[in-house]
């Protein structure tokens, strides 16, 4: 049975680690929103755009896994760190 | 006897008028042309009113048909409120993402992930805002 998708149409794995990606990029976005000094605020906000602009190319599947995870650590970190911060 | 002098003029300036060199014209002048051409064919008068009008737009050589504020606009803002941000704007899905959080800055409220990757151009993003603050006409 030949597969009605077109040929562009991502793989299931694809397409859920590509969700990853854009709620990662949306955590980080919000996270980075609650950073009190506007200056810094910018540079972070800069410095997440360049970074997922940066390996919008990667396409094996090992490395984007890595990505997130990396990402997901470090956002985890500045969570914590925001949340110090205000206490 | 100048007005029907004119006349002559005008049908025999009419007459070498073929299809194929309206079909070659483009623009408002086309349809100017071909409305006015089916429109004098079964009348044999033509008032001074008409033949001053096609006189006017035969008058254009190598000129495209001339530029009206409406035709500039259409051209310009070929965008819409219905411009879709990836297919018209080639905006990519990081972009779209960074849209609806300055979306959620600008009026306060968190729009769920469900609901934001949804949201593909600013019509939807405008309906969408009016349902959840309840906003109606």
């Amino acid at each position: 049975m030949s597969s009605r998708l077109p040929p562009a149409a991502l793989s299931l794995r694809q397409f859920l680690l590509r969700q990853q990606v854009l709620s990662l990029y949306r955590r980080i976005l919000q996270a980075v929103r609650q950073i009190p000094d506007p200056a810094d605020r910018r540079y972070m906000k800069d410095w997440a755009r360049d970074e997922f602009r940066r390996n919008q190319t990667a396409s094996e599947e090992i490395t984007i896994r890595m990505m997130i995870s990396q990402g997901l650590q470090q956002v985890q970190e500045l969570e914590r760190a925001l949340k110090l911060a205000r206490s | 006897m100048a007005s029907r002098a004119l006349c002559v003029c005008v049908r025999a300036a009419l007459r070498p008028l073929p299809r194929r060199s309206v079909a070659a014209l483009s623009g408002a002048v086309c349809r100017q042309r071909s409305t006015l051409s089916t429109h004098a064919q079964p009348t044999p008068l033509l008032s001074k009113q008409v033949s001053s009008y096609l006189y006017k737009s035969c008058r254009q050589y190598s000129e495209g048909p001339p530029l009206t504020l409406e035709s500039i606009a259409e051209r310009v803002l070929y965008l819409t409120v219905n411009s879709h941000f990836m297919k018209d704007l080639g905006l990519d899905s990081l972009d779209q993402v960074e849209i609806i959080m300055a979306i959620e800055d600008e009026f306060g409220f968190e729009i769920p992930d469900a609901d934001g990757e949804k949201l593909m151009t600013p019509q939807e993003i405008v309906d969408y805002i009016a349902d959840k603050q309840d906003v109606y006409e």
